[in-house]
């Protein structure tokens, strides 16, 4: 594993220090038709991108230099980072998700402009331990040019991780006990709300929840939906025995949420030792099997 | 309309249909199997085919200038991805106002789907003529 | 209303050995052990009439009678919640005993916690009825928050956090168990102390717990007789006076996962318990020369400490340092080596270590013994006991 990263390391350093990769042609100079076809797609009526003064959509950058199907690059446009996709692809890594995609634009782009792009690598983190499996954190810059001067840039990171072998859709062994009183949680988990029990009376908030108010007696109950943010609040790091359904090691948090509930809930995409007392998370949601999801908590600053 | 910190755009709800998942990504030039092919995309151990991230980025843009309207140019759109947008799903943007300075403003961005969030974003955006962002134009009807 | 301070006691002891595989079935543990009792108070299986263990025991009363040859019983009970039933067992028995619904009432527990089903181990059905207590673990079970090391060590971050405490206090709990069970050679430990430096570098089970935070799993049985204090004081036995004994419960209480109350930081549930011994025995923590704290991990020590008033809160880091629970310590507590040296029989092995401190019969003999403290299951709804000299 070690070997690994160190042979990871170099490749990034040797990246890194190569800077920008060769500028590539996009494949058409920005044009209505292309725009004409993004917009519809997108459902998007701003007048700036028609008529004989058109602009082309900023967020459409990306769109000028996609390779198109069947396109291969040609072996001397190879880009620096393609090294490091190499070698995480060979040692397992070879899963693939996309976290953040940060565009600037310089200025708008007018019909006929002609753009090349260029990569740098910016870093490459890891291994971290994801509830995707372990991987690597990989950002690169990528500039766009009209003629030599730079248009737009985007900073795209990806996270390359090694698939969690699991058969698919096996039954999550640790289901929860669902009746009245409690089915309107797990049901809101599923849309992707976090509810909390509200009492229909004297609207006092629980967690967890019950059928009759402790406060005012009355079983009405309704609920709100939780801003989906909160503060660890306690947690401990599983290490063993064994649990059914987990990769250990993992956490798990008492974590309190503004609404002033608290709630159990695991950490998840973070390094277990950067985890904390008082760390701001934020709700999400992992389908555990066909029938349940559960709420989960990531830290509300990316961290990487 | 004055734009303060803290107003509320009004939310936008694009129901996932293979047509809208598979048009944009052949429009943004993405013909990754999984955004069209959901026999692939299921062996891939996705629920369905899902959208491609020019496209998430491409309605983030088309939800705050929809609001903003023609007056308003984009300096630049920041997305951190969550869960995937399948095909089937109906996908929720919301937004709000986060600051307003002098010639900029930036506008938080929620995207979500059945799942959870799929997109948290950030877009900072100027007004064309370099007028204050509290005369930003009034949406179009 | 008349007091039952006083008025029971009691009279015998007895216990199997304890193993890692007894290699007997959990009912001939527990016959083994409550013969050992009536032989150690000097009765006779006909002598009792009233049966007491805990709900969670596999071995119903009828059976047990059946074995050890038991005849009517006009009183039998169990006690809820796990280890929390431990001293509770005795305080029925004591009502029984005191109110005439019985005269010798035999309190039993008997597991092969480790060669049998263990406790240590992750049951995903904790979760699968919706009873109340299948709903409370459904809130905690499907996060893999299923173990109770991990369902303490909640509890124990907290109160790391909120009063400065570290794994190494807890450790010194560990060594202090440990020195005392390496002396006595019916603890699985005997012989084999430790040092803080192998309890930091034992492997973490459910950070911040280590290995050596945790009690071993054990098979084991041991039995207790109750009767009146007049009646023990003409068996085999001096008597061992139930001078107090309660059971607690706290408001918004869960079993092993209180985390919702405003503070996580206590165990408000040994907090009921401390002030009922205190108001019930007339006595206070200065008066207790030793004291028996149910320790199946480290941490709970600490906080009972705390509830009980030996110290205040926040102060039980202190109060353990230099060895103040040792056995020359200012209150050595389970001389006998506690779960973490001697066993873990949910608590019971501790009662029979009590009542050898007031007999003055135990190996590691606290000098002066007048009255005991013991405690039972933390982090449930518990109870427990002080025993005197008659």
């Amino acid at each position: 594993m070690t070997d690994l990263r160190d042979h990871l390391m170099a490749l990034v350093d040797k990246a890194v220090a190569a800077g920008e990769g060769p500028r590539l042609a996009a494949p058409h100079p920005v044009n209505d038709t292309m725009i004409s076809h993004w917009t519809e797609a997108m459902g998007d009526r701003n007048p700036l991108y028609t008529g004989p003064e058109a602009v082309a959509p900023p967020a459409m950058i990306q769109v000028w230099s996609m390779e198109g199907l069947r396109r291969e690059p040609a072996a001397e446009l190879r880009r620096p980072v393609d090294d490091v996709f190499e070698a995480l692809d060979e040692a397992g890594y070879t899963g693939v998700v996309a976290t953040n995609c940060e565009h600037t634009y310089h200025r708008y782009l007018a019909m006929g402009e002609k753009l090349t792009s260029s990569t740098r690598l910016l870093d490459t983190v890891g291994p971290k331990r994801t509830a995707l499996g372990e991987g690597y954190f990989v950002t690169w810059n990528v500039t766009w040019y009209s003629g030599d001067e730079p248009v737009a840039e985007m900073m795209f990171r990806l996270l390359k991780f090694r698939p969690i072998e699991k058969v698919s859709r096996e039954p999550y062994p640790l289901t929860p006990a669902v009746n009245g009183d409690t089915r309107f949680f797990w049901d809101g988990v599923r849309q992707g709300e976090l509810r909390i029990q509200k009492c229909g009376a004297c609207g006092e908030l629980r967690h967890p929840p019950g059928p009759v108010c402790p406060s005012c007696r009355s079983a009405e109950r309704t609920h709100i939906v939780a801003g989906g943010t909160g503060t660890v609040y306690s947690y401990v790091v599983h290490h063993h025995p064994a649990v059914p359904g987990r990769e250990t090691p993992f956490v798990v948090a008492v974590v309190e949420l503004p609404e002033g509930v608290r709630m159990v809930g695991n950490i998840v995409q973070y390094p277990i030792e950067d985890v904390y007392v008082g760390m701001p998370v934020r709700v999400t949601y992992q389908e555990m099997d066909d029938e349940l999801t559960l709420p989960m908590w990531v830290p509300t600053q990316e961290e990487v | 309309m004055q734009v303060v910190a803290g107003s509320v755009l009004p939310p936008l709800t694009i129901e996932l249909t293979p047509t809208v998942v598979i048009s944009t990504a052949l429009a943004t030039r993405d013909f990754t199997p999984v955004h069209h092919d959901p026999a692939i995309a299921k062996a891939q151990g996705s629920k369905d085919i899902f959208l491609n991230i020019l496209t998430t980025v491409g309605l983030v843009e088309r939800y705050v200038s929809d609001w903003a309207g023609p007056e308003v140019l984009f300096r630049g759109i920041k997305v951190k991805l969550g869960v995937p947008a399948y095909a089937g799903d109906t996908l929720t943007f919301s937004g709000t106002v986060a600051t307003v300075e002098e010639d900029e403003a930036v506008i938080e961005v929620t995207g979500a789907v059945s799942l959870g969030p799929h997109v948290t974003a950030s877009a900072v955006i100027m007004h064309r003529f370099g007028e204050l962002p509290a005369d930003l134009a009034k949406p179009r009807a | 209303m008349s007091s039952l301070s006083g008025r029971t006691a009691v009279a015998g002891i007895g216990a199997t050995e304890f193993s890692k595989e007894s290699g007997r079935s959990e009912l001939q543990l527990a016959a083994e052990a409550v013969f050992a009792a009536l032989d150690d108070a000097g009765l006779s299986p006909s002598d009792v009439d009233g049966m007491v263990t805990y709900t969670q025991d596999s071995n119903d009363e009828i059976a047990v009678a059946r074995e050890v040859g038991i005849g009517d019983l006009s009183f039998f009970s169990r006690v809820h919640y796990g280890g929390g039933a431990a001293c509770g067992t005795v305080l029925h028995a004591a009502m029984a005993v005191a109110t005439g619904a019985a005269e010798v009432v035999v309190c039993y527990r008997a597991f092969n916690e480790r060669s049998g089903r263990r406790f240590g181990q992750p049951n995903a059905r904790l979760s699968g009825e919706p009873s109340s207590q299948g709903l409370e673990m459904s809130w905690h079970v499907p996060y893999g928050l299923i173990t109770p090391a991990a369902w303490v060590a909640m509890f124990a971050r907290r109160y790391m956090h909120q009063y400065g405490v570290t794994s190494e206090d807890f450790g010194r709990v560990a060594v202090a168990m440990r020195r005392h069970a390496s002396t006595n050679p019916a603890a699985w430990f005997y012989g084999r102390p430790i040092t803080l430096a192998e309890h930091q570098a034992s492997k973490w089970i459910v950070d911040p717990l280590h290995l050596l935070d945790c009690c071993q799993e054990s098979d084991g049985a041991v039995a207790l007789v109750v009767t009146t204090t007049e009646r023990a004081r003409d068996l085999r036995r001096s008597p061992a006076v139930i001078a107090a004994a309660a059971q607690g419960s706290g408001s918004g209480q869960m079993m092993m996962t209180s985390y919702y109350r405003d503070d996580m930081s206590g165990l408000p549930e040994m907090g009921v318990v401390g002030r009922k011994l205190w108001e019930k025995s007339g006595l206070s923590p200065s008066e207790i020369q030793t004291a028996i704290i149910y320790d199946h991990f480290t941490p709970f020590v600490l906080n009972q400490l705390e509830e009980l008033g030996f110290c205040g809160h926040g102060e039980a880091k202190d109060f353990i340092q230099d060895g103040g629970i040792e056995i020359d310590g200012h209150l050595p507590v389970n001389p006998h080596g506690g779960q973490l040296g001697e066993a873990y029989i949910h608590g019971m092995n501790g009662i029979a270590e009590a009542v050898r401190q007031i007999r003055g019969t135990a190996v590691n003999q606290v000098a002066g013994v007048q009255n005991v403290l013991v405690t039972a299951g933390t982090g449930v709804p518990t109870s427990g006991l002080i025993l005197s000299q008659g």
